[in-house]
């Protein structure tokens, strides 16, 4: 047993638990920790895959930010727990109950489909592969090929940003 | 790769212009506005006039040539460059009714309300022309955010916030599946632009029909087809056009239902023309894609949509909510021309779209019209309307014939295009279902002749209602065209034969 599937296999554990408690938690300042938490987890399975950018987006950007905000929300709101979370199976959750089952079929087959290539032999084949999650890699591709989208995402954004404020306010001066 | 950049510039200058367009009226409008005066916002609007004058204007300049811009990122062809006539023309159509919409007017926030309008024809033209994954998905994304603001934009008014919370919903979930299948897309094909995708799927390598690669393929595909469908208000994912077309303010309705809907036909049409077709097989096949018949699951989209359209638009009374069912139903006859894909059913949706631009902006104009002037838009208040304001009540007639497609009007020529595209594939059924559902929406049209001539106004008020000489004029500029084109197409099919022409490798 290698270390890194030792790695994998904590990560992936307390991946699994974390999203299984916080679906489960009454209270949902207890379930927006364990959404942390399981980020983190993820964060640090983006790691062992060598996507490092990613991972330190994942940590700044939910973990941190994202989740300051749903904190927030959660607070503000001052939900009563336990009531409104506890809900009765009815005929629309077997829907949804069905398209989960699907999309784990489909999981399920796309990983064993795809499972030819380890992170081994990826090594081995093209070690040039191991730098696209860095993040000099990143940056030189989003500067270059995805130059406009990547302006076109500033221009989105600002629209956004006005547009929120054009909602939210009451009254302009 | 600088030098691609360089040399994309010179063929992008209208776009250039209107990201320019919404910035600079930003920039005015947090300069000068704000300030309590009524005056603010129509600068604003101004300056946005005055960029699409100015893109509209470069357009003709522009060398059409087919050609990829930005590595692989935005395709210039004649099919776009249609696609994007209309919806600068749209965009200044729109801008004017604005400025003389009480509704508009009436908010605080008018300036910003045109920089949007300038954000969303952006988008427009970007999804004209986007070829890559990643660009399809952010012009969606900037069209998208920019209506939902506008359909919130009446915020005194609850069927405005209304409005705007149910589309933000809806699109956000229409977004994050269509987001979903793309991935899907580019894990199976390893590429974004979807001429990579095609030459890898033409190639039959990384697809298997015994395989669970194909289902993920489809499945992508039906979960690329809901973002499409959403935005061009197809049925099943129609549900939130009503509701949204009756909160927001008329002219942003019309807007939405004229460009926003051409802007995603023209990114639907292009994603799964380029994407799916066997370019060296037959024409009008799906050739990338074997075992389902996407013809008959377009055809089957395209009269679900066409009749739910017309069979609920019976029961309307609000006349804003039933031309958002009948712009449902005229999405249902334009995908008959995407049922064939042939250059013929090409051609035939690009002159449709024409038409109906001319018909349906006018039939919304005059709502708004009618209802800035006597505050309703319940048909029961149009009762005698044709004798108290002749013109406004003729050039709403002569809208709505067009719509049901009558002839001698331009209407008639459009469906009569599509109806014999269809019918040269071989698809008689789906022409006879056309046909009959003209007939289903003569009726509901009919109601509103019905109120305007025979029946007398509700409190017996008879005295005549006057416009100003300016819609009267707009009217008259409107059904103009509804007239010529209905006589006189000859120049119209054929500009649109010549936009059918896209970048193919």
């Amino acid at each position: 047993m290698s270390s890194e599937l030792i790695v994998f296999l904590i990560l992936a554990a307390v991946g699994v638990l974390s999203g299984i408690l916080m679906i489960t938690r009454p209270n949902p300042v207890n379930s927006a920790l364990f959404l942390i938490l399981n980020f983190m987890a993820l964060a640090g399975l983006y790691i062992t895959l060598h996507a490092q950018f990613v991972a330190i987006i994942q940590i700044l950007v939910y973990a941190g930010a994202i989740m300051v905000l749903v904190l927030f929300v959660i607070m503000l709101l001052n939900l009563e727990d336990e009531e409104p979370l506890r809900e009765q199976m009815s005929k629309r959750h077997y829907g949804s109950l069905l398209v989960a089952l699907l999309a784990l079929v489909l999981i399920v087959q796309v990983i064993g489909w795809n499972s030819g290539g380890t992170l081994e032999t990826m090594r081995e084949q093209s070690p040039h592969a191991l730098r696209i999650g860095t993040v000099e890699h990143i940056g030189s591709v989003l500067f270059t090929e995805h130059v406009y989208p990547f302006e076109l995402t500033s221009i989105l954004l600002l629209a956004a940003i006005v547009g929120a404020i054009v909602m939210a306010k009451k009254r302009f001066p | 790769m600088i030098e691609i950049i360089f040399e994309s510039i010179p063929s992008f200058w209208p776009e250039i212009t209107l990201s320019l367009t919404f910035v600079i009226s930003m920039i005015v409008e947090f300069i000068v506005g704000g300030k309590g005066k009524k005056s603010t916002g129509m600068t604003t609007g101004l300056i946005v006039l005055l960029g699409f004058t100015v893109t509209i204007l470069q357009m003709p300049f522009q060398d059409l040539e087919p050609r990829l811009l930005f590595g692989t990122m935005i395709t210039l062809d004649p099919f776009a460059a249609f696609f994007k006539y209309l919806i600068v023309a749209a965009g200044i159509i729109v801008i004017v009714f604005s400025m003389q919409s009480h509704e508009v007017r009436r908010q605080e926030t008018v300036g910003e309300f045109f920089c949007f309008i300038a954000a969303m024809t952006f988008g427009m033209f970007l999804m004209a022309g986007a070829s890559n994954l990643l660009m399809i998905y952010l012009s969606i994304e900037l069209v998208s955010l920019s209506s939902y603001i506008l359909a919130g934009f009446s915020k005194k008014l609850k069927r405005s916030g209304e409005a705007a919370l149910k589309y933000v919903l809806f699109g956000g979930a229409a977004s994050g599946v269509m987001l979903y299948g793309m991935s899907l897309l580019y894990g199976l094909t390893g590429a974004l632009d979807i001429y990579s995708i095609q030459s890898t799927l033409a190639a039959g390598m990384v697809v298997d029909v015994h395989d669970w690669s194909f289902v993920v393929l489809m499945l992508s595909i039906i979960m690329i087809l809901v973002g499409f469908g959403y935005k061009i208000s197809a049925v099943p994912f129609h549900f939130w056009t009503p509701d949204v077309y009756e909160g927001a303010p008329v002219s942003v309705t019309a807007y939405l239902s004229v460009a926003s809907k051409a802007a995603g036909f023209a990114v639907m049409v292009r994603f799964f023309y380029v994407a799916f077709f066997d370019s060296v097989l037959d024409l009008g096949k799906w050739g990338s894609l074997p075992l389902v018949d996407w013809n008959m699951i377009i055809a089957l989209l395209s009269v679900l949509t066409m009749t739910l359209g017309n069979v609920v638009a019976i029961w309307q009374d609000n006349l804003k909510r039933m031309l958002a069912y009948s712009s449902i139903a005229h999405a249902g006859y334009i995908m008959m021309g995407l049922v064939v894909m042939s250059d013929l059913g090409l051609t035939a949706m690009l002159a449709y779209f024409v038409i109906y631009f001319f018909m349906n902006l006018g039939a919304f104009y005059i709502v708004m019209s009618v209802a800035d002037r006597i505050g309703s838009e319940h048909i029961d208040d149009y009762r005698g309307l044709g004798k108290r304001a002749p013109v406004i009540g003729v050039g709403f007639s002569i809208f709505l014939v067009s719509l049901t497609g009558l002839p001698p009007l331009a209407g008639f020529i459009g469906k009569w295009m599509l109806f014999s595209a269809v019918i040269e594939a071989h698809y008689i059924w789906l022409a006879v279902i056309g046909v009959l559902n003209s007939a289903i929406s003569l009726y509901y049209y009919a109601r509103v002749f019905r109120n305007m001539y025979l029946r007398e106004p509700l409190n017996g008020d008879e005295s005549p209602i006057t416009f100003s000489p300016l819609v009267i004029v707009i009217t008259i500029l409107f059904i103009i065209p509804n007239i010529i084109f209905g006589v006189y197409f000859g120049p119209l099919i054929s500009y649109a034969q010549r936009s059918v022409e896209l970048f193919l490798q």
